[in-house]
């Protein structure tokens, strides 16, 4: 009994005075507080540091010249884990307790898509790159607080396969996705489905589920299909040991990606990486990519990925809105965003006020080629 | 004609299944070594323990820094890995094991704080290197050996007969030197060991730093043929099920039970799909369980009354 | 509903799943390593019945629960029989087999896109009724006579099987009862985050209910509760230790089962004959008066 007794003072010790630590103790008079969730430690935490860094850049670039409305703006970051319940905890929080005025949200959707109805209650914006549609439409129309940044799983899927089609005249493919993510799958659909309106032919999807390693199966029918192509968008680590696996096995032919076949995928998979074209959010010989990651870099000590563009993009944006709405309200300041037409690194974005998601912004084409990313151009979602 | 061409076609997919069988032999091996070193802890104080894949990601790290540092060659890595992963199972063995053993826990806890231990390991990876992926570079060249259409890739087969060396090389320790003796004695019975001047406690920390080794190897092996990530010590649900299967009262058992797994789920990929596959498995696996629940190779324990 | 409002909720639907889980091996010492797939069925199972077919709350919930049931009684009908090892493989197999049906069933689940737009009705009054009734329900059957012959089981089960009682059918009873509840809490998940996929539902939110029971004690109902509450508010609570909150979490579990590896609550219940003696001390002082 005694030790029992112990242990309980022991607890409620820890607790109180890490309780009393982790209260934050609101916005001082000279600061506008913006929230920041992402996956700062579980499977996609690559993403959330760089979308992190981005939006804190952006943040220190701003208050350098000032800040917005004569206050400083300070970022409060909290980790999802990838993990909609802690998400959603994340957002309560910095809406109750921590008082911000806008939320920058994760680019991932399975975190996105729950956040949609609770902004909705509690009237906060959210910005993000959440590329699945449900997270900023529903079947009754659009999410009111919720923002997207990049072009959808959908538009990106047709730029790769409209490519494919007309510019490298490729027309069987093979597909290889993860089936347990919908990041993939949202973007293997899309791509299958304008293969086949478009007169092309899929001759065989394989399907792997996450954690899988081993894709000598998968690989071994797709080489005995004789495919023209292998469509490939999965995350970066799944995309290089498929390169690896299937050039391996002796699979040559071109690979289409999605934009998870960017850095570090030639450092993960070498020679492999070779003869594959995919969009991508950014490219480095690009005079405003440079740019940016020139600052990045000094600032940071690490190569720029394009998460921390999307960060940086929508802090931006999220300034312009608060300058726009002359003051600290979360819905005037939602409005505000709706009217964005920012010129930012990744593109100009504009809101279609319908979907509150960017119209047609471009994507660029990148080959892997001798180890090395080479830019073709840029490219808008496909008309047809 | 039509002979020909069958002949042909069955000549393919001979071909075809033996290529699967090599992918499955291939991951059946990575699977094994995880399962034995996963298996031997099991066997000595009688609870899964699911730090191993703690053990495997710190051994792959350190062993990747290693590289990094003094660009040591595959073997000087893999070794580097191996001492790293074994003095990482005993660290585990003093923070989480032998508290709970002097207070004479019962076996479910030593379970649950495994658990936990390798959950602390990918967090503090997580905490201090970062969630970057990384990769070993490659040691031997990308190129495969290819006999007719099938391809073996030179690191797998690498990887394969250096997993069969360290097995001999345990069978060995354990058969005939006289510490692995002790690490057998107290795994029959940990009361009588002691009984005969064994002493327990330094022979479970042994054990630990020999599954350790085992661990810190295979780790590294996953780091070589995939990717090096935090989750890396997720694979060791993979080990926990070879050496259910296989048979846990035994050595050969883990060994049966990885490759086994391996193949099986490769030809289940193959033929109908990943996404069937966890389904199949499970139908699978309850048939075993039902049919022969002491595994492959293993022995019944009878319920002492 | 507030971050606090929001907090709880969490808390208790955890606590409600984690009670789920205790039933089952606090009264059979099984160890279930599926849980989470449970969670997953009444979750999916409800929330489909909401958004495809417009039924009301509380009848999704209802025919959520009764759907699970069968499911729990057809998987356990050949594995309540084995031994604990095996029982938890295969409750683990068989939540990755959920799983996968799931993430293939993309037609009807949404598959790996997951199931949204499911009507947001859980508020916290709702989550706290509920908790007390399982709470009763569960206190109530561990102190029936079912619920004793069950620790006879769990404690030595050759023993009691020669005294006559049929552990096969207690524990698989145990077992439905314990799919029961989890499953209800997986439903008030669904409710309240509206989005659901099966990611949520792997085997690592499954060992996250398993050791919360052991830190719990697995003897103990309030053991369980207040541990469970105590690390899932610390979870929220260690925020501000930015890149090592997950690390500290996990080594405070270590170092407390540690230092009290019969759970952290061992045996101890809290009972009305606790408040009982709470209130004889003013009582006895106020007699001394007279």
């Amino acid at each position: 009994m005694k030790k029992l007794k112990v242990i309980i003072i022991l607890m409620t010790v820890i607790f109180l005075t890490f309780g009393l630590f982790s209260y934050s103790w609101g916005a001082g008079e000279e600061e506008i507080l913006v929230g920041n969730i992402q996956d700062m430690s579980a499977g996609t935490a690559i993403w959330g540091q760089n979308d992190t860094n981005g939006i804190l850049l952006a943040a220190e670039e701003i208050n350098a010249l000032g800040g917005i409305l004569g206050k400083k703006i300070r970022v409060i970051t909290y980790d999802t884990k990838g993990d909609p319940t802690e998400a959603i905890n994340a957002y309560n929080r910095l809406v109750d307790l921590d008082k911000v005025v806008a939320v920058l949200g994760p680019p991932t959707s399975n975190v996105g898509i729950p956040l949609a109805p609770i902004a909705e209650r509690k009237k906060v914006p959210v910005i993000g790159d959440f590329m699945d549609e449900r997270a900023t439409t529903h079947s009754g129309g659009v999410w009111n607080f919720m923002f997207l940044t990049e072009p959808s799983c959908s538009e990106q899927a047709e730029i790769a396969a409209s490519y494919a089609l007309k510019e490298l005249k490729l027309s069987k493919f093979a597909v290889i996705y993860n089936k347990a993510n919908s990041y993939s799958v949202n973007m293997a659909i899309p791509f299958m489905a304008y293969v086949i309106k478009h007169g092309g032919e899929i001759l065989i999807t394989e399907t792997y589920l996450f954690g899988d390693t081993e894709f000598g199966a998968q690989c071994t029918k797709i080489k005995n299909a004789n495919p023209e192509a292998v469509f490939v968008p999965g995350y970066v680590q799944d995309n290089a040991l498929i390169a690896k696996q299937l050039r391996g096995i002796g699979v040559d032919v071109p690979i289409i990606g999605n934009n998870s076949w960017y850095v570090p995928l030639i450092e993960l998979a070498g020679p492999a990486a070779n003869n594959t074209y995919f969009p991508n959010n950014m490219a480095t010989d690009i005079p405003r990519f440079q740019e940016f990651m020139k600052r990045y870099e000094k600032r940071f000590g690490m190569e720029a990925l394009i998460h921390a563009l999307m960060g940086y993009d929508n802090m931006n944006i999220l300034t312009e809105a608060i300058k726009k709405a002359g003051k600290l309200d979360p819905i005037a300041i939602k409005d505000a965003i709706e009217q964005t037409d920012h010129a930012g690194v990744m593109g100009r974005i504009k809101f279609n006020p319908q979907t509150h998601r960017p119209d047609r912004m471009p994507l660029i084409m990148l080959k892997i080629e001798n180890e090395e990313f080479v830019t073709l151009g840029e490219y808008l979602p496909p008309l047809d | 004609m039509k002979a020909g061409l069958l002949l042909r076609n069955v000549k393919k997919e001979l071909e075809v299944f033996l290529q699967q069988l090599l992918n499955g032999l291939s991951s059946g091996g990575v699977y094994a070594l995880m399962a034995v070193g996963f298996g031997l802890i099991y066997n000595v104080l009688k609870f899964s323990n699911f730090s191993h894949g703690g053990v495997m990601l710190i051994g792959c790290y350190t062993a990747y820094f290693a590289f990094k540092i003094f660009h040591s060659s595959l073997f000087l890595t893999l070794l580097f890995g191996a001492i790293s992963g074994g003095f990482c199972a005993v660290i585990f063995e003093k923070l989480a094991i032998a508290p709970l053993r002097k207070r004479n826990a019962p076996k479910v806890y030593f379970f649950v704080n495994s658990i936990n231990g390798g959950l602390l390991a990918e967090y503090l990876i997580v905490a201090t290197v970062g969630v970057f992926f990384h990769t070993f570079p490659d040691f031997l060249g990308t190129a495969n050996i290819n006999i007719r259409q099938i391809s073996f890739s030179k690191l797998n087969l690498t990887m394969f007969t250096i997993s069969l060396i360290t097995l001999f090389g345990l069978m060995w320790y354990l058969y005939k030197t006289k510490s692995g003796r002790a690490i057998r004695a107290v795994a029959c019975d940990i009361n009588t060991a002691s009984l005969m001047g064994v002493d327990v406690n330094r022979v479970i920390s042994l054990t630990f730093f020999v599954s350790g080794l085992l661990g810190g190897l295979s780790g590294v092996f996953l780091g070589i043929s995939y990717t090096i990530y935090p989750q890396l010590g997720k694979m060791i649900v993979k080990g926990w099920m070879a050496s259910v299967i296989g048979g846990l009262g035994s050595l050969l058992g883990p060994v049966v039970g990885g490759i086994l797994l391996g193949v099986l789920e490769t030809f289940l990929t193959a033929y109908i799909g990943s996404s069937f596959t966890p389904i199949l498995e499970f139908i699978i696996l309850l048939m075993f369980l039902l049919i022969r629940p002491q595994g492959i190779a293993g022995i019944i324990v009878e319920e002492k009354v | 509903m507030s971050f606090y409002q929001g907090v709880i909720i969490i808390v208790v639907i955890n606590v409600i799943a984690v009670i789920g889980n205790f039933l089952l091996t606090g009264m059979t010492g099984l160890l279930s390593f599926g849980q989470a797939s449970f969670m997953a069925l009444g979750a999916y199972i409800s929330g489909l019945l909401a958004v495809k077919f417009n039924i009301p709350f509380p009848l999704a919930i209802l025919l959520a629960i009764i759907a699970s049931v069968f499911v729990g009684f057809i998987i356990a009908l050949p594995v309540v029989k084995l031994r604990r090892d095996y029982f938890a493989l295969t409750t683990f197999a068989f939540g990755e087999f959920l799983k996968a049906v799931l993430n293939l069933s993309v037609t009807i689940t949404g598959g790996a896109t997951g199931l949204a737009g499911i009507p947001y009705k859980v508020n916290i009054w709702i989550v706290l009724i509920s908790l007390i009734i399982v709470i009763l329900l569960v206190r109530n059957f561990r102190n029936s006579k079912f619920g004793k012959e069950c620790l006879a089981i769990r404690d030595d089960e050759l023993a009691a099987r020669s005294c006559g009682i049929d552990s096969s059918r207690k524990k698989m009873t145990v077992f439905l009862f314990s799919v029961a509840i989890t499953s209800f809490a997986g439903c008030l998940y669904g409710f309240y985050t509206c989005y659901i996929d099966p990611s949520m539902f792997g085997w690592t939110k499954s060992s996250e209910l398993v050791i919360m029971v052991f830190f719990g004690g697995l003897n103990s109902l309030t053991g369980v509760i207040i541990g469970t509450t105590f690390l899932t508010l610390s979870l929220e609570i260690l925020r501000f230790t930015g890149a090592w909150r997950m690390f500290i979490y996990v080594l405070i579990m270590i170092i407390l089962i540690d230092f009290r590896p019969q759970g952290v609550f061992a045996n101890w219940e809290l009972e009305w004959t606790t408040f009982e003696k709470l209130l004889q001390v003013p009582l006895s002082i106020i007699k001394k008066e007279k």
